[in-house]
Formats: C-alpha cells, structure tokens, sequence
C-alpha cells in the first residue's frame, strides 16, 4: 500500500470517526420521534383529498388555565357515505393540556393524543374533553381524518380518502418561554466550538500553502497528525485537547452560575445541575488541567533537557489517544440524558446504589482510561529524565520546569493506582453486581473515601506542582536573574510530593474515620505550608536585586503569587480542626480550591502560554491582546472567586441546587447573600468571556504574527538554543548539546541521586569491558 | 461577621491575625521588588550573565532560606497549638472528663453556658437520634420529655419538612445513621457538621444554648433531592 493511500485512509478513518460520535450526540437527544402528527397518522389511501374537510369545534379563541372543553371533532365528504361497513376514524394531537375520553367511541393514545375507538368507527364526528394546561403557552392541535368507503372486508384501505385540519388556541397573558433541555445547549455549544475547532484547523491548514489546499495534500497532513510520535505534534494535540475542555467545563460552570444567581432559581432542574457539577470537576481536573500540563511537559521536557525526544514515543502518542477515547467514555451518560451526578469524588455507596444514574459505569470506565493514561505517561518521563539528560547536565542541572514534572509524575505514578483500584471496584460493583461498598453486604464506605484521597490530594498537587515550575522558569527570567536557591526549590517540591501523600485525611475531617487519624492529619497538613513558603520566599527573592522585565508572562506570573499566596492562608484554615467542622462543605471551601487551581495552575499555565508560544509556533503573541486579557481576567477572577470565602463563612453549603435566605421563621443567608451570588454569576461570564481574547490571541498571532528568534525573553536552559519552532528530530541524536556550568564545580560529577541511579544501571564502560 | 459561634469567632481571629501578618510581609515584599526592580525604561541588563546552553550561577543564601524555612515552621506549630483545644471541645468525650457531663437523669437540665474561652460546658446532656435517608432527615427524642425534645414538621418555602425543637440551655448528643447513602448533618447556627454513614454511628454534640430557629443541612452530597434535605431545629 502506498504512503498518500494510507494516509488517506486514515485520515477517512478519523472523519467517519468524528461523524459517528457526532451523529448519535444530535439524533439521540430526547427530542422523541417525530409522531403521528407529522406522517399522518394510519393515514388510508396516499394523499390527502381535498373533498373531505376536517373540522374541530368547541374550542375558544384563547383558553382559561385548566379548564376543560368538550372539543368536536367531525369531517365530510369523501367516500364516507351512509350505510358503509364503516364511515371514518380520526386523530387528535395536541401540544400541550390533556384529553379525556366522554364514552367508548374514543380512546387515548397518549396523554395529549387521542383517537376513535374500534367502536367508534361508524361515525363522522367525535366529542372528547380537553384540559388546556396551565403554563399560558399557545397550543397547537393537528387533526387527522379518515372518510372511509367501508370495503374493509375486501380490499382493506382502497379507495378511503384522508385530510388534515389545524389550529391553534391562544393561550393567555405572557407565555411563558419554553423550556430548553439543558443537554442540548451544551452539546449544541459543544458542537459549535468542535465545528470551530474543525474550520480553524482548516484555516491552519490553508494558510500554510494556499496553493495546495486540496484533498491530495490535506489527508497526509491531517493522518501525520492523527500518527505523530513526534512530542512536539502530541504536545500540541494535548494543548488543544486541554484548551478545548477548558471551554467545557467552563460552560457547565456558567450553567451552575446561571442557577445559582439568584435563590431558588429553577433555569435547570436539580437533576441537570447534579450533572453539570459532578461533570464540571471531572473535566476540569482531568480533561483540561492535565492535559494542558502535558502538553507543555511534552514539548518543553525533552527540550530542556537536550533530549531528541521523549524515551518511549509510541507510548507517548497511546498515552494521548487514550484521552479522547476517556473523554467520551466520561460524557457518554450525557448524550442518553443520564450523566454521571455523583459529583466528581464519586462518594460511596452512593457511587454504586441504583439512584445514581447509567452513566455513572461509563464515567467510570473513562477515568480508568485516563488512569492508564496517566501511569503511561508517568514512565515515559520518568525514564525520559532519568536516561536521556544532555551531556554535562546532573540531576541538580536540570530547569525547574523538567524537576517540576519529574516530581509531579512521580506523585501520580504512586498514587493513580489506588485511584485505579477503586474505580475498578465501583465499576465491578455497578455491573456485575459484586458488593465491594453494598453496605449491607458489609462494604466500607469509607474504602473509598481512603482510596480516592490517597490518590486525590496528590492529585492537586501533581496538578499544582507543574505551575510552580512554570512559575520558577518566567520568573528568573523576566527578572534577569538566576533563580534564587535553586536546591531549595528542588528540595521543596520533592517535600511537597512526600508531604501529600500523608495528609489526604483532611478531606475526611467529618468523615466518621477514626479520631487518631484525623488528629495526625491535622499535624501534617500544616506542614504543607513549610514547603509552599519557601517557594513563595524564594521567588520572591529572585526579584531582589533584578531587572523585572514587564511581559504578558511577567504579569500572570505575579497574578499566580498574589491568588496562589491567598489561596495558601486560605489553605490555612482547613487543618484546624475546630474550624473545619464549620467550613467544610462550604463555599470557604470551593474558594480555597478555585483559588488554588485557577488562581495557581491556570495562571501558571497562561504565563506558560505566552512564556513558551513564540518557542512553540514561531509567532510572538500579541502583548496589547495580552495585556487586556491579563486585566479583564484577573479582575473578573477575583470578582468570581473572593465573595465565595465570605458565604461559606456565613454557611452556604456546595453542591445544593438552590440555597435559603433567612425569613422571619428560621435563619439560613443572610440576604445580602443573593446580591453576592448575582455578583458571582455575573463576573464569571466576564472571566469565561475575557480569555476568548487569549483564543483569539493565539489564533491571530499563528496566522500573521511576528516571527520569534530563537531565544526571545533571554532564558539560559536548552529550548532556546533551538530554533522556534524547534526542528525535528529536537536535537540531532549524534551531535547533542552539552551543558556548561557557570560555577566552578565540577558539572559532570555525579550527585547523590545520580550515584543512586548509577548504581541501578549497567553501566556502558562495564558493558564494554566484559565485552573484551 | 466571621463568628457563627464563639467557638469559632476566638480561633478564626487568631488565624485572621496570621494570615493578614502572612500576607503583608508576602504583599509588601511583592509589590515593593516589583516596583523597586523593574526594568528602566530601554535597559535590558543581564544580571547574572545568562547564557543559553550555561547552568546559571548559584543564587542562594543558606541563612535566609533557613531563616524562612524555621520561621513558617514555628509559626504552624503555633497555630497548630491553638487549633488544639478547641478540638477537644469541639469532639468532647462523654463522662466526667468531657465538656458536657454524663447523660442527664430525667428531669435534670444542661444548665449549659458558654465560658470565658468560648466553649459551651453543661453539667450533662441528652441524647438523641438523627436518621438520614435519601431525601430526608427523621428526628428521634429517645423518650425526651416533650418540653426538652419535641418533633413535627414545619413549612419551609412551601413544603413539609422535620421539625425538632430543642430547649435553650440544654445540650443535646445526637446519634446518627443512615440507611441508604452517606448524608452530612450541618447546623450552622451550631457551627458544627458531621457525616452520616450507613453501617455506622456517628455523634455530633449540639450545644442548645441561645434561643433560635435554623434550617439543618445535608452537607454531604447524597443524589437528586440533596439540595432539598433540610431540616428546620427550633431552640425555643
């Protein structure tokens, strides 16, 4: 087979892929099928016939609120004549309201649907009752009638005639607007910003070559990307994967807002708001945040390190398509209606009881998915910086940023697998019915509890952990400095990944777990915060004595120090235990953590946008569109998250559908906490809308930005030394850049863990000589 | 506005007090270098001789970085002190030790106040149950008498939800379980939560000592009706 037909096939492959999930997610919306009213019933005969009149009388012009009419329904003309076997039938839909039988020439088909009976079949009119809803909305009725000839006996249908009558009854005051399935604004926002995604796609493609915009050329491009093991092209796949769940998640956060603005708000039912919750954590953490880390850790990790690319490529690109396939696993509940809504801890038993809904097995099948992910990953780039380090750079060589992800993966490569093991648990307990949390049968809920923290609270380390590299990289550079302390940097964050994994109990403070363990986690969740400090303290010294250079990057790196040191006081407050039982639940506590993961890891990772994207594309972004962003932005996100501290203060529970303010019979908000939630709503769809400009940013600046030098901002590690964007192979495997020291000890000398590792490893001299 | 209880408005105070010293020393250290060590207009030194391929010069400071790495240090071995005490009043043991006493004998009251420090303290309690059940919370006085413990229903927002009403003055054990999924007891105006569990029992000291009216929370999710799990506790 030839090259151009392979590609063509594969490219083939991944659209009928692309339509299939696409197809099923518009079709099988629970629209419901098209009824009687549209084909006509069990029309007799093929078309309509214009000598038979269809007529529906005692209905009034606009109706009253429940009331019942006695509706009449009648025809004439046709083939019905008196003395058939049998005279006509009928079919009487309405849009809205109920229908009720009078005798037994009629039935019902429906609640809002109704017919003549086999008794009813020697008639030329009908009478029903109708109850006109209460809702106020007009009401559509469509009429059917059959004029029958009455030779059933001998030629069934032939020869009977049928037509169609319609009208509309008014309804009264101001209708109301009807209501919107809160699934399909999402899929259809979803659809529209795939679609999005597919035309600028095109328009990348286009802009490359004019000329040659046609299919012979854009199949191999398009399959080069669908098989890329290159860790630029995956790094870039899992940056769009990111960016693009980034915009997912944050439309179902503004569906949690839209409800919440004000209380007891009914814009989506509790059922749809259960789901956009539960799938809002799930994306954000797994299918936006990791992803978005990856993809800088794929692009600027064998960078870094003056690695050609990463150690394992073809598990690198599985690691990567094993994401899309988790993504839709994760949000198939939605397209049936029946999301996962066990908010994203998934608490057992509730898990695995038959309340829950379907979708909760493929939510879990998914995340077990992105667990294999995840370990995959997690060898690669261990191996990667273990073993493929450029000449002359040691362990204490190595950029923060690439220290950042090494301790990062090592964290998760330790902790997914009780994640993993848990999940195979409720997945088995869902479907074939073992009894692993039946509490009945003697299941522990707290199982999972341990078993999801002691992978979830390293989790938001491994997801902060890369931030803070970001943060150590742009800071010294714009600073025109050296970090300061570069072995306490290192050493601090390898404390942070020992200290996560023996402080998870703080999420189980009110758990019912054991007191012991809950006074022992108290002790060691406020050590987190000696490593934290001194990250913060030392970045802040950087400064000291610098030439703080104002970039995009600078700023959202200073924006990361103000929320991130506030989302760590705030951080405070949870191990104490006196105060915990008050915030726990609360708003305190979704403030803390969106203060921690947008404030810490989302702006961590837009200044790794602007830092790194001349480096990726070539192009300098634009700084004006930068800086807008950086201000609306940073403006809007604090708007959003800060008033939450002060209602969880005051008592507002997560995860509630609607919230109560204090009436003169019982105390719950106060009331000015309504103003507070509109507040809250209304600036997050000013953050949501202030970072399109950063979409629109990055696709203007691809098209027609300035081209980037090698090494625009004045870093010292490797990626500069490439060209942007870097060729591939990154670096030519015979000819590998070696690293200098600028101090006076000797670089090649092996540190602790060096020795350690060497130790481990056969060395190629020892190789050689028992070679001889 | 921080307190919900004196309990917590003495440790919240302190950890306010902390935090606003944490935060002026990082927010005045921020703004003053960022201020102070911009680059002047057209000036672009490279401070520390940085070159691309080159291992940087070591920055560091052993003294400093030790200093604040032992000053955070003692500091949470304070706050970690101050947030001791009142996790025992907050998780009291019942008995002669505790802060509540052993179980009253009937007709015998609380007398509970609440004492310099801010803890409630009574000389003995009663005990009585909380069932939690998908969608919805059931009261039980133990054979309370109807002044101490009583149970009905109240309107909230138009539906009928549990109503307990307690007496003021007295402090209250309450023993929990669920028999379906893991629910949360929140009484704000107790400022204390704790989860329920099904297949087991847990306890949450609920210290009656002022007159009020709150709604009880389900604090845990537990499914559809979570939102609407609420209870209303009278303190008459």
């Amino acid at each position: 087979m030839s090259k151009s037909s392979t590609s063509r096939r594969l490219a083939l492959l991944a659209m009928l892929a692309i339509a299939m999930v696409v197809v099923p997610a518009v079709t099988s919306l629970p629209a419901g099928i098209s009824g009687v009213k549209d084909t006509g019933c069990n029309c007799h005969g093929t078309e309509t016939s214009s000598s038979v009149t269809a007529s529906i009388s005692g209905l009034p012009e606009a109706y009253n609120a429940s009331e019942t009419y006695a509706v009449t329904v009648s025809f004439s003309g046709g083939p019905s004549v008196d003395g058939n076997m049998n005279l006509g039938g009928f079919n009487l839909w309405a849009s809205d309201g109920t229908f009720a039988t009078l005798d037994d020439s009629t039935q019902l088909w429906g609640p809002a649907e109704a017919s003549h009976s086999e008794s009813g079949n020697d008639q030329r009119s009908w009478v029903v009752d109708w109850t006109a809803p209460d809702s106020g909305a007009n009401v559509d009725f469509v009429l059917h009638v059959n004029s029958v000839n009455g030779n059933e006996g001998n030629g069934g249908s032939s020869g009977d005639m049928w037509n169609r009558a319609d009208i509309t009854v008014l309804g009264f005051g101001d209708a109301p607007l009807p209501d919107v399935d809160p699934f399909k604004v999402l899929a259809t926002l979803v659809i529209i910003s795939g679609v999005m995604l597919s035309i600028v796609v095109m328009y990348i493609f286009y802009r490359k070559n004019p000329d040659s915009f046609d299919w012979e050329n854009f199949s191999p491009w398009i399959s080069e990307w669908l098989t890329s093991t290159d860790h630029k092209k995956i790094g870039t796949l899992y940056f769009v994967q990111g960016l693009f769940f980034l915009g997912v998640g944050g439309i179902m956060a503004l569906m949690i807002r839209m409800q919440l603005a004000i209380p007891d708000n009914d814009f989506i039912s509790q059922d749809y708001y259960n789901q956009f919750f539960t799938l809002h954590g799930t994306t954000m953490i797994f299918l936006a945040a990791m992803p978005l880390i990856n993809g800088f850790a794929n692009w600027i990790v064998p960078l870094q390190i003056g690695a050609p690319d990463l150690a394992f490529p073809r598990l690198n690109a599985m690691s990567f398509w094993l994401q899309p396939v988790a993504a839709l696993l994760i949000f198939t509940g939605v397209f049936s209606g029946q999301g996962a809504d066990t908010g994203w801890t998934g608490y057992a038993p509730y898990v695995v009881t038959e309340t829950t809904h379907t979708g909760v097995s493929m939510w879990a099948a998914g995340q077990l998915m992105l667990v294999a992910s995840s370990t995959l990953t997690g060898i690669n780039f261990l191996t990667t910086m273990a073993v493929m380090r450029a000449p002359g750079m040691g362990w204490f060589q190595m950029p923060l940023f690439s220290w950042s992800i090494l301790v990062a993966n090592l964290m998760l490569f330790l902790s997914i697998p009780a994640f993993g093991v848990g999940l195979i648990q409720v997945y088995l307990d869902r479907t074939i019915g073992t009894a692993f949390y039946d509490v009945a049968s003697g299941g522990d809920p707290l199982l999972w509890s341990h078993l999801f923290w002691y992978f979830g609270h390293p989790e938001v380390y491994v997801v902060i952990v890369p931030a803070f590299g970001v943060i150590s990289e742009v800071i010294a550079t714009s600073a025109r400095r050296s970090i300061f302390g570069y072995k306490s940097m290192v050493y601090a964050m390898a404390g942070i990944g020992l200290v996560s994994f023996i402080v998870y109990g703080h999420h189980m403070f009110t758990s019912g777990m054991s007191p012991t363990l809950r006074f022992i986690t108290m002790l060691t969740t406020m050590l987190v915060a000696v490593p934290t400090g001194i990250k913060i303290f030392n970045w802040l010294k950087t400064m000291h004595g610098g030439s703080l250079v104002y970039r995009t990057h600078t700023l959202w790196t200073l924006g990361f120090l103000v929320t991130f040191t506030l989302g760590g006081i705030s951080g405070m407050f949870f191990p104490s235990m006196g105060m915990d039982v008050h915030l726990h639940e609360t708003y305190f506590v979704v403030a803390h953590f969106h203060y921690v993961l947008v404030g810490g890891t989302v702006f961590g990772f837009f200044a790794a946008i602007y830092y790194w994207y001349p480096k990726m594309t070539g192009r300098m972004l634009d700084e004006r569109l930068g800086v807008l962003h950086f201000l609306t932005a940073f403006i809007s996100y604090n708007a959003l998250f800060w008033p939450m501290h002060r209602l969880g203060v005051v008592g507002m529970i997560r995860r509630t559908h609607t919230y109560y303010i204090t009436t003169d019979d019982f105390n719950a908000l106060p009331e000015w906490a309504a103003d507070w939630n509109m507040l809250i709503s209304v600036s997050a769809f000013l953050f949501f809308a202030s970072n399109l400009i950063l979409v629109y940013n990055m696709i203007k600046t691809l098209v027609r930005g300035d081209k980037a030098p090698a090494d625009p901002w004045g870093g010292w590690s490797f990626e500069w030394m490439t060209s942007s964007p870097p060729p591939t192979p990154s670096f030519d495997p015979h000819n590998l850049p070696e690293l200098k020291d600028a101090n006076e000890h000797v670089a090649n000398e092996p540190g602790i863990f060096g020795q350690m590792f060497r130790r481990l490893m056969v060395s190629d001299d020892a190789a050689e000589e028992g070679s001889h | 506005m921080a307190g919900i209880t004196p309990l917590f408005d003495a440790i919240w105070d302190d950890y306010m007090f902390w935090s606003l010293v944490v935060g002026a020393i990082s927010f005045g250290w921020l703004y003053h270098h960022t201020y102070f060590y911009r680059a002047k207009e057209g000036e672009s030194p490279n401070i520390d001789d940085i070159e691309v391929g080159v291992f940087p010069k070591d920055y560091d400071n052993l003294k400093l970085e030790v200093t604040w790495t032992v000053l955070p240090f003692i500091l949470i071995v304070w706050l970690t002190y101050i947030s001791w005490a009142p996790l025992d009043a907050v998780w009291s043991q019942t008995g002669p030790d505790g802060y509540h006493g052993s179980e009253c004998p009937e007709g015998e009251s609380s007398a509970n106040f609440i004492d310099d420090s801010g803890y409630v303290r009574s000389t003995c309690y009663h005990e009585i149950g909380i069932e939690g059940q998908q969608w919805f919370w059931e009261f039980d006085c133990y054979g309370l008498s109807e002044d101490i413990c009583s149970t009905g229903y109240a309107t909230v927002e138009g539906e009928l939800k549990p109503h307990l009403i307690l007496k003021a003055g007295e402090t209250y054990l309450a023993e929990m379980t669920s028999i379906d999924v893991t629910h949360a007891v929140k009484n704000p105006d107790f400022g204390m939560m704790e989860d329920v569990v099904p297949g087991q029992t847990t306890y949450l000291w609920m210290p009656a000592v002022e007159e009020t009216s709150f709604l009880m929370l389900c604090a845990e999710y537990c499914g559809d009706n979570h939102a609407y799990m609420i209870a209303q506790i009278t303190v008459e």
